[in-house]
């Protein structure tokens, strides 16, 4: 059972290490003078531990699951600063925006201090003893096929714990769920090269065609892709890659792109399977089921001029290898998979699996993969909820309250549980529903370890590590409180773990040789692995086995336009907010959105055309309707948008998460329609069909692009030239 | 039509003028009332900007400057109205000027007050004013001698002083007047101590002559360098629509210009209130009128020129901003300043205008909108449409704590007006004397003419 | 301190940036931001909120104008009237530049604002009187006055978000202008090692917190000065001199097929920063 001295128990352990650390940096790899040490803590300041004198940790951002390893800045015992870790295949010393704000998670003035227990409306603050009594007494004489335990996408060591924790009463029912995941590309990727998340070399490729796969900005593992990116800019023999972007709503990867190709929504495949048609280099069952997708049809199905269509395929021929992408936006369709598989199949065709698009590599533990999240699976909790099988609810790292689709009415659903508990960091809306609220302990607080469903290079397990004492007395490690609710249920073998750090070494060192500690002693490698912040186990790849096939594939032909709701609403995704677990971290509502500049609140892209035609300006108040209910938003005229669609931004809108969340804006996935993709199962979040219209309200809308609109009115501003006219070769 | 009649009694004109120090009428109580109100609004709106900070004068980026500025270059403007009367049309030996160069330099020094108190709401640093002055450091830290606003500072500070310096000493004789006519009590105590102990005795008005004469020659290039130098703060910047070569003498025009239409709408109050018929006369408004009416036309000519040269310039960055300011957010108030300082002028070309003080007034009411609307035409365009597109911004405007501020100008100069014309002779006493005297002189002189030469 | 002090003195101080008549020796800061490579993501613009403690002011003052984002990313759109943006859209990081010969130090009455020997715009907030003229004459907008004072304001810095300040670098009071000091705390720090060592700041040694963050490396950073730095290579091999108004390489005929150049250089401020312009395949 914990107690209060768990604290400082804690930290000495880290001050243990710490203290050799310094030891083994201190034979002239750092020292003092250049400001930066490997160093510790300041409760009990060394020798070396100078103030004013920054030192370095290592550790992994947990703002979202790209798994970036991260350099913390301590000074004076409070941690000041995140950056990338240098040493990471992944992000390279590269951190991005929302990365840059997880400092703002941990000093969050809004953060949960006390367990509370709700009594009547309100939290009352209680006693972790008494929470865990709690918790033991409303688990007993309940079976494990009535708990409930819901996550965010986990892995590691913290799920091999839950694991192990949900066995002990036979419990199989946990939820991994993600509002925003690449769920559907998993499932195509598997069927297209049998692995569902091989690597994307980007920086290999002459040409990247991607279909609405943002991934400069929120898909996947962003920083490492924008590296990628820079450096297929640079060119491989001097060769400037170049990049197509096919979608309906501009991305930062579709500003970014030299050619951005707007396509009707949904129509992703179709275009796919018609450049194939184009290249005309396909052969069996392939050309047979793109013979019918000539030029005239596609161009008609998606908008694009054939004229286009042979331009892309004629780059595609000419310069080899390339790469194509299927992104969120082609797979958020009731065909999402159709989409995806078509798409792949260009990879297929192109010859670009095994040179642009590579097994990765894999971790040889697989107990700790990654469980990554889907919404198919919120769907099954929801109707089983709905269904009354939950007697209990758990909820860590997810907040389905807010980013379940309206017509789920999740909010209702979870009432029906007996007794729900959630684990937080924040009263977020989820946890507002709450029965008990355990407080959790900062990412920057904590022990963990993590492993990237995305792999850079060579399999990396991530270690996270506390940057500086706990905050508040009164929160704890999400690992310390499975091991504590474990140790109800079998008290003998977990007696030997203090507290989930000992769990953690002793686990690590348990599997010393795999994870490349080789003859090293125990403390050693430990200290090592704590101070590289990465452990880089031998690990083996996955074959890909990808067939290029086209059996099964089938593309609707694009919807016809419904006259009650003409518009297809396209909920999107923002590099800094996501799915809006991190809006009350002010640097990012204050970042303006890279597109359209906008802060502090929501906005409906229009296109101008359409815009024109509905009367509707700048500013206005408009109303968004769909058959599961309204929202009210100003209008944004944006070119970079298929005037049949508009587009709402995912993560504001928040009732709860604090001051610099609630309020602000408004919550697309409330209106979202209940559709999903006919193969996986997943949640089509671009099938919401709207209707607009004026409220007569009107606001001046609160941007960083001043009245010229990004026009530089003939001043030499931002410069561009065509890739003919410059010299890039003899470039530094 | 005479200037002024030949046989006011001496008597008489100390009598008038010393009657207006005396026994106000309620409706000056009322007037000094109300500026007293408008001031302390001022106070009030500055009182909050400075514990709040200037955000909440609605100010940004761009808009770095606001109301603050434009209405201290109008008030300096306005101060040029006194040393156009008493330096240059004294040295010019157009004696009309002598009933009313008075009030006019009081004018000049009050504005001045004014415009130095818009320096001090607009800094972000008020209690660290000091900073910006030449004053000996143990560090060695110096002001930058390469900032018009130094140069601004300096010159408004000199300017400021000679002015009160002028205006006092051309006092000395009427402040002996009013110690020989008072009863005992404060009034005498204080004009005793500042006439100086005038007896008029010969040496004392050589002396005197030479010392008004030289304080006038010293006075009149300053006036002319201090609004050159609030030019300077805008033509020596480099931005688009201030870098005009021809903004000094437009600058100067401009403050002769308003400093005349504030002499018009004063002569006319001061008339009124003071029955000053016989001093103030139709035939000496008629002069200022005409004066007024060739200043604005030079105005109108520099401003032509400056159209111009921007216009057939190859500087885009400029013209833009001359379009933005002839047909975007600004355009009404711009279009109001040509309206004002342009076309309303030219009713003055009238004779029957000229002389119908109704219509006089009003013409130098919109005279002074259109003044003080030029100065902010100067400032919000280029702020709001500079080099830069991104941070172009037409929306933002003055916030009430601003409007209140120079509301509250308005309440602080006429209430330091008002408190002169109770405290010192606003009509000069002994210079009207000479005026009539040269006048019955003349008038002897034709008489003698007509009747044939002895 | 006399008045003959600063008569005989006062050349010293003042000479005619960036002639040669006092060479940046050995140090001279400057930046290339390559267009191409940016993404307009942004991280950047946050990393420096954290590194040199930029207050967020909130929905309603960021209506007003009155961010203090010290690195704004710009986003700017074809002018062809097209329906679509279908060549993407161009970003561009924008904050101070750094001017050689910057109008802003010229016209502060207090000289808060000048240059250092290394080539730094810098901005003493201790003398600044908020006057805002610098602001006034900065041709490109850079500079962010302190309209309210955040350390005070309720939801800038609340407990225990305070403690993520920087105290390497001031929070600053109501009143004084700021803007991108090209990290100059870190820049301190580094030149402190270099020089107990007695060396001069190495390439790569140091970096200012938005080209550490930049996650496709579009910012380089470093001694212009300085032969083996990136910065100077680049710079040359771009052909952008730093005390040049119109560049050799632009007065050739047909172009340089060099993408070097820095922005308003005609209006003479010689900028520290030179951009790289960003490429468009002519072939889709
Ligand atoms: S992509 Fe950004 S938020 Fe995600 S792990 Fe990397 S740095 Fe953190
Ligand atoms: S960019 Fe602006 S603020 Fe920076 S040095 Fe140049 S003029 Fe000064
Ligand atoms: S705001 Fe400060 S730095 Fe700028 S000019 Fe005024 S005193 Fe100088
Ligand atoms: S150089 Fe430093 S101060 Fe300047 S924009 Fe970058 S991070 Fe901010
Ligand atoms: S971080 Fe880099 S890529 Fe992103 S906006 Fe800034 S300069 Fe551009």
């Amino acid at each position: 059972m914990m107690n209060s001295g768990f604290d400082r128990r804690d930290f000495l352990k880290m001050l243990g290490w710490g203290g050799v650390a310094v030891a083994l940096n201190g034979c002239g790899n750092t020292s003092v003078d250049d400001g930066k040490e490997t160093v510790v803590s300041y409760v009990e300041t060394n020798d070396y531990m100078i103030p004013s004198i920054s030192t370095y940790f290592n550790s992994t951002c947990a703002q979202c699951d790209a798994g970036c390893n991260i350099t913390g800045r301590i000074r004076e015992g409070r941690v000041l600063k995140l950056d990338g870790n240098p040493d990471s295949a992944i992000n390279r010393g590269k951190t991005c925006g929302l990365g840059q704000a997880g400092v703002q998670h941990h000093y969050n003035p809004d953060r949960v201090r006390e367990p509370l227990l709700r009594k009547g409306g309100q939290g009352e603050a209680i006693t972790w003893e008494k929470a865990y009594a709690l918790i033991a007494e409303k688990l007993n004489g309940v079976s494990g096929e009535e708990i409930a335990f819901l996550t965010g996408g986990v892995s590691g060591h913290l799920k091999v714990l839950l694991g192990n924790y949900l066995d002990s009463f036979g419990c199989k029912n946990h939820f991994v769920y993600e509002a925003i995941a690449p769920a559907v590309l998993r499932a195509a990727n598997k069927k297209s090269y049998g692995v569902e998340m091989p690597r994307f070399n980007i920086n290999k490729a002459k040409v990247v065609l991607s279909f609405g796969a943002d991934f400069l900005g929120a898909w996947v593992s962003p920083v490492h892709f924008s590296q990628q990116y820079a450096q297929f800019r640079k060119g491989v023999d001097g060769q400037r890659g170049v990049l197509i972007q096919v979608e309906s709503k501009m991305t930062l990867t579709g500003a970014n792109a030299d050619r951005w190709v707007v396509v009707r929504p949904g129509t992703e495949g179709i275009l796919a399977l018609g450049i194939i048609n184009a290249l005309g280099i396909a052969t069996g069952d392939i050309a047979a089921a793109v013979k019918g997708y000539d030029k005239a049809r596609v161009s008609k199905e998606t908008g694009v001029p054939p004229g286009q269509i042979d331009k892309i395929a004629a780059l595609l021929k000419l310069r080899s290898p390339s790469l194509v992408l299927a992104g969120s936006a082609a797979e958020g369709y009731a065909h999402g998979s159709q989409n995806a598989a078509a798409i792949n199949l260009l990879n297929q065709v192109l010859g670009n699996v095994g040179k642009t698009v590579e097994a990765a590599a894999v971790v040889p533990f697989p107990q700790m993969a990654p469980a990554t999240g889907n919404t198919a699976a919120l769907k099954t909790l929801n109707d089983g909820l709905n269904a009354g099988k939950y007697k209990v609810l758990f909820s860590y790292a997810a907040n389905p309250v807010f980013t379940a689709p309206g017509a789920m009415k999740f909010k209702d659903s979870m009432a029906k549980a007996g007794f729900r508990v959630a684990f937080a960091h924040y009263l977020d809306e989820t946890a507002m529903q709450a029965d008990l609220v355990l407080p959790l302990d900062s990412a920057l607080e904590d022990w963990g370890t993590q492993v990237p469903e995305y792999m850079a290079e060579g399999a990396q397990i991530n270690i996270q590590q506390p940057l500086m004492e706990k905050l508040h007395a009164n929160t704890r490690g999400m690992g310390d409180i499975l091991l504590a609710l474990i140790k109800l249920r079998h008290t003998e073998e977990y007696k030997k773990f203090d507290d989930y750090y000992a769990y953690l070494r002793t686990a690590v060192l348990q599997n010393k040789g795999a994870l490349g500690g080789g003859v090293a002693d125990d403390d050693t490698f430990w200290n090592e692995t704590l101070s590289k912040g990465i452990i880089k186990p031998a690990g083996s790849s996955h074959v890909l086995s990808g067939n290029a096939t086209a059996a099964g594939l089938s593309l609707p032909a694009s919807a016809a336009i419904d006259a009650q709701y003409p518009l297809q609403l396209i909920p999107s995704v923002s590099a800094s907010l996501r799915d809006g677990r991190h809006t009350n971290q002010p640097w990012l509502q204050e970042s303006p959105d890279p597109l359209t500049t906008i802060v502090w609140d929501s906005w409906v892209e229009i296109h101008p055309k359409k815009a024109a035609e509905l009367r509707i300006e700048e500013g206005d108040i408009v109303e968004v309707t769909g058959k599961n209910g309204s929202i009210k938003a100003q209008a944004y005229l944006f070119p970079g948008i298929h005037p049949d669609a508009i587009s709402i931004p995912l993560g504001r809108g928040h009732e709860a998460l604090g001051r610099y969340a609630k309020g602000y804006g408004v919550n697309p996935f409330q209106i979202l329609d209940a559709v999903f993709d006919k193969e996986t199962g997943e949640l089509a979040l671009h099938e919401t069909r709207v209707k607009v219209s004026k409220t007569g309200q009107r606001f001046i809308v609160v941007k960083d692009e001043g009245v010229a609109g990004g026009m530089q009115m003939g001043r030499k501003i931002a410069v561009r030239v065509s890739s003919d006219k410059v010299r890039l070769s003899e470039e530094v | 039509m005479k200037d002024i009649r030949e046989d006011i009694a001496w008597a008489k004109i100390n009598k008038d003028v010393l009657g207006s120090l005396e026994n106000p009428r309620k409706l000056y109580w009322v007037i000094l009332f109300c500026a007293f109100a408008a001031f302390g609004v001022g106070i009030g709106c500055e009182v909050y900007q400075y514990q709040t900070g200037l955000g909440v004068a609605n100010l940004n980026n761009p808009h770095a400057w606001g109301l603050y500025i434009s209405t201290f270059i109008f008030w300096i403007g306005m101060s040029h109205s006194g040393t156009l009367l008493s330096a240059i049309l004294h040295l010019m030996h157009a004696d009309w000027r002598k009933p009313i160069y008075r009030f006019a330099e009081a004018m000049t020094t009050f504005s001045l007050m004014t415009a130095g108190l818009f320096v001090m709401v607009h800094i972000g640093r008020l209690w660290q004013f000091y900073y910006s002055l030449p004053y000996p450091d143990e560090r060695g830290i110096w002001p930058n001698f390469q900032s018009p606003l130094l140069w601004d500072a300096m010159a408004i500070f000199t300017y400021l002083s000679s002015s009160i310096l002028f205006l006092y000493v051309g006092m000395i004789p009427d402040l002996a007047i009013c110690r020989d006519n008072m009863h005992e009590g404060w009034r005498k105590k204080l004009y005793t101590l500042l006439s100086l102990g005038w007896e008029g005795t010969d040496r004392q008005w050589r002396n005197f002559r030479v010392t008004y004469l030289t304080i006038a020659c010293f006075l009149i290039p300053l006036a002319v360098s201090v609004h050159s130098i609030v030019a300077a703060d805008f033509a020596m910047s480099q931005q688009p629509g201030w870098h005009v070569t021809s903004f000094p003498p437009y600058f100067v025009a401009g403050a002769l210009y308003s400093g005349c239409s504030g002499i018009i709408t004063l002569f006319i109050i001061l008339r009124y209130v003071f029955k000053f018929e016989e001093y103030m006369t139709l035939s000496i408004l008629k002069k200022i009128v005409r004066l007024t009416f060739a200043i604005a036309m030079v105005w109108t000519y520099l401003n032509a020129v400056e159209f111009a040269s921007v216009w057939y310039s190859s500087d885009q960055a400029s013209k833009d901003i001359l379009i933005q300011k002839a047909t975007g957010t600004y355009a009404p108030f711009w279009w109001g300043m040509i309206f004002c300082g342009s076309i309303v002028p030219l009713t003055l070309a009238f004779k029957r205008a000229q002389t119908s003080i109704p219509m006089l007034f009003a013409v130098s009411l919109l005279l002074n909108l259109g003044m003080w609307l030029e100065r902010w035409m100067i400032i919000a365009p280029t702020f709001s449409h500079g080099y830069y597109p991104w941070t172009w911004d037409h929306d933002q405007w003055p916030s009430l704590v601003q409007w209140g501020m120079v509301f509250g100008s308005f309440g602080w100069f006429t209430m330091l007006f008002m408190v002169f014309c109770k405290v010192f002779p606003s009509v000069s006493m002994y210079e009207v004397k000479e005026m009539v005297y040269h006048r019955s002189l003349h008038l002897k002189k034709s008489e003698t003419a007509e009747q044939g030469a002895p | 301190m006399s008045v003959n002090n600063l008569l005989e003195n006062w050349s010293q101080f003042r000479h005619f940036h960036p002639v040669d008549d006092k060479p940046h020796d050995p140090y001279k800061w400057a930046m290339s931001i390559d267009l191409d490579a940016c993404t307009g993501c942004n991280a950047c613009s946050v990393a420096c909120y954290a590194e040199n403690n930029l207050p967020v002011v909130g929905k309603e003052k960021y209506a007003h104008g009155q961010a203090m984002h010290w690195i704004r990313i710009e986003r700017y759109w074809d002018e062809d009237d097209r329906e679509f943006p279908d060549q993407g859209a161009q970003f561009l990081p924008m904050m101070c530049q750094q001017c050689e010969a910057a109008p802003c130090e010229t016209v502060c009455p207090v000289a808060a604002t000048n240059h250092t020997a290394d080539g730094l715009n810098s901005q003493v907030y201790n003398r600044c009187i908020g006057s805002r003229y610098c602001s006034a004459n900065c041709p490109y907008k850079v500079r962010y006055f302190n309209w309210y004072d955040y350390p005070s304001d309720d939801n800038v810095w609340p407990a225990e978000m305070n403690q993520q300040l920087n105290p390497d670098v001031t929070v600053r009071g109501k009143g004084v202008m700021e803007k991108c000091t090209f990290c100059v705390q870190r820049l301190h720090a580094a030149k402190g090692t270099a020089r107990s060592e007695g060396r001069i700041v190495r390439d790569g040694e140091v970096q200012t917190a938005c080209q550490q963050a930049c996650p496709a490396s579009a910012i380089s950073f470093g001694n212009l000065v300085d032969p083996e730095s990136r910065v100077h290579k680049q710079w040359q091999a771009q052909q952008v001199a730093l005390d040049k108004d119109v560049q050799t390489k632009d007065k050739e005929e047909g172009g340089s097929e060099l993408r070097g150049y820095r922005i308003f250089e005609e209006l003479r401020p010689y900028p520290s920063v030179m951009y790289l312009e960003r490429v468009r395949e002519s072939a889709v």
